[in-house]
């Protein structure tokens, strides 16, 4: 009965377009006052203690890392250097727009910081060379989600917290379904550029290469810097995502000075309010969650759907339909911290690993990210390219049928996910 | 009020630089005792409280900066349903909203003052920094009404103006499009 309540509510006071971390709340608190006996003096605490966790500081460490690369020309040095190496096969210029959203991924968490550090860059030189926007736009909303599922990620440290499964895990589970994601879109893209005989570029000399590698070092050893000390034990997530803020810092001024002291603050600045914003949902989804752990909804939903013969394949199939659905209303880290807490009891019980279960829900979110009405992705590309939503959302068609086809293969077939990690003896 | 502005965006600004120099260092230092010839130098700072005083920087930078983000509107919600509603219409849930959002901060900061106070009556202190607790807790009372006030003072300004502060995702600064 009281679960009724509380999702009722919640929608209901979602709906209204408030901000989620207000319905949250605010759904907690009315449930406490009227129909509970938790002593409301608990709910303060609580969002004190909400994030008074090590872990959860590795977020606003990797937004304010992605924030100084983005800033710091460190996109601009990928791109060129993915251009050289793959801007003369089919596709070209958005051959190499897929291969720099990889490379950017894996020193960024956010997607859409993905979409903006390497589409405000690319998409105009796409459209100079003649490619129709549609298609430029299609490859980097698509390609740019690849940067909550190429470690690091924000939404897999959020996953991480809110269930108690190890970010460092999850961060190496994401790598080889990232460059697989990665090898299909430009496969799509490949094709389809082949199919328009789209523009390519000149064969790039094996000089020119080098050059572009070595202007890009710094950004490329930055991703070492991440897995490899994340995955020695050097540094854990928290102060990996710590030290690549500093190093990224250190780079966009000293070493590239593409980013002068004075910009600094502001880079600060915006760094800190959105990491203010997402923490301030996770206080409030990790009341609601205690909320919901105190009348007991994740086990009774859980034995409900044994109950109902769900097997593993059915729950996957329906946790899919599900998290896709909210990813048309909501943005990803709002839907993990909801959902998450509730799903994970019942995939623990029908014998779904931790890991594979994270990185199912992370290339859901990737998939929500891209299409209508709220895919940030979208919103993030159309302020780039002046195009409309509805426009745009035909654009990325070819590439959102690649990413669900893969969600199909990530969903049933853990290994994907699993091998590297086992490989790694990390589990 | 300028100067409000002001002191709330050099705060959260300087709370997020300064942790991350903290756990740079800590990491810095931790790998320095290691180093022979650095030992004798790195053990004789004593490390343990980087990570407390890591945690307490973060809670007010997230409170503040929460309040922040209500004056630059950067708390996202679900629209898609109340921008398909008539201007007017629309007006009255984006109302409801802004003051819902009043209220919930206001409950907040009244139960967060109770908390202070009680916690300052047990006068206990922190883990490693032995700092009283009611004044690192101050943060929740004093971020929640702040953030109530910006609420406020959104409505205000829509009412005055029938606009709201956005946040730009797609906008970046000294970015300019260039030729890759």
């Amino acid at each position: 009965m009281s679960a009724y309540i509380i999702f009722g509510l919640l929608i209901a006071l979602m709906l209204t377009g408030m901000p989620i971390s207000i319905a949250l709340g605010l759904t907690v608190l009315t449930f406490l006052f009227g129909l509970s006996d938790i002593p409301i003096e608990t709910v303060a605490l609580k969002l004190f203690t909400g994030i008074e966790k090590f872990e959860i500081m590795a977020i606003p460490f990797f937004i304010l890392a992605g924030n100084f690369l983005t800033h710091g020309g460190v996109a601009r040095r990928m791109i060129r250097f993915a251009s050289s190496m793959v801007g003369h096969w089919y596709g070209g210029l958005g051959l190499a727009g897929v291969v720099a959203c990889a490379l950017f991924a894996a020193v960024s968490g956010s997607s859409p910081a993905t979409v903006v550090a390497i589409g405000s860059i690319l998409l105009p030189a796409m459209a100079k060379q003649g490619f129709p926007p549609r298609f430029g736009a299609g490859v980097i909303t698509t390609s740019g989600s690849l940067g909550i599922l190429i470690p690091p990620s924000i939404v897999m440290v959020i996953y991480a917290v809110s269930t108690n499964t190890s970010v460092g895990k999850l961060f190496m589970a994401g790598v080889i379904p990232g460059l697989v994601l990665a090898t299909l879109l430009g496969v799509t893209t490949w094709y389809r550029a082949r199919k328009n005989n789209y523009p390519r570029l000149a064969l790039a000399s094996w000089r020119e290469r080098l050059i572009a590698l070595r202007d890009s070092f710094w950004g490329l050893l930055l991703i070492v810097v991440v897995i490899g000390g994340i995955y020695s034990g050097i540094f854990t997530p928290t102060e990996a995502a710590a030290m690549s803020a500093v190093y990224a810092f250190i780079v966009a001024v000293f070493v590239y000075k593409d980013l002068t002291l004075k910009q600094v603050p502001k880079v600060l600045l915006d760094s800190a309010s959105m990491s203010a914003m997402l923490l301030y949902i996770i206080t409030n989804a990790v009341l609601f969650s205690f909320l919901m752990t105190y009348e007991n909804i994740p086990q009774a939903m859980a034995q409900w759907l044994l109950n109902m013969g769900f097997g593993a394949v059915g729950f996957l199939l329906m946790v899919n339909l599900l998290l896709l659905l909210a990813g048309n209303v909501m943005e990803p880290s709002s839907i993990v911290l909801i959902l998450a807490p509730i799903l994970f009891p019942v995939a623990m019980k029908l014998g779904i690993d931790p890991i594979h279960f994270g990185i199912l829900i992370v290339v859901n979110m990737e998939v929500g990210m891209c299409h209508p009405p709220v895919g940030l992705n979208l919103y993030v590309a159309s302020g780039i390219t002046k195009m409309g939503i509805t426009e745009l959302t035909i654009a990325v068609w070819p590439w959102l049928l690649t990413m669900l086809m893969f969600l199909l293969l990530v969903t049933y077939w853990p290994p994907l996910s699993l091998w590297l990690p086992r490989q790694l003896g990390m589990m | 009020m300028k100067f409000l502005d002001h002191l709330e965006e050099w705060l959260i600004a300087s709370l997020l630089a300064i942790s991350t120099l903290i756990i740079f260092v800590a990491v810095v230092h931790r790998y320095a005792s290691g180093i022979s010839f650095l030992q004798d130098f790195a053990l004789s700072i004593n490390m343990s409280w980087a990570q407390e005083l890591c945690i307490y920087l973060f809670v007010w930078m997230a409170k503040f900066g929460a309040a922040y983000g209500v004056r630059t509107g950067i708390h996202v919600g679900v629209d898609v349903l109340i921008n398909r509603l008539s201007e007017k219409n629309r007006a009255r849930f984006v109302y409801f909203g802004l003051f819902a959002g009043a209220l919930f901060t206001g409950i907040i900061g009244v139960l967060g003052t109770k908390l202070v106070l009680g916690i300052y009556e047990t006068g206990q202190t922190s883990a490693d920094l032995e700092w009283p607790m009611w004044f690192v807790y101050l943060a929740i009372p004093l971020g929640s009404f702040l953030m109530c006030f910006r609420f406020l003072q959104v409505a205000w300004n829509f009412r005055r103006t029938g606009e709201l502060p956005r946040h730009e995702v797609a906008h970046v600064e000294g970015l300019e499009p260039t030729k890759a």
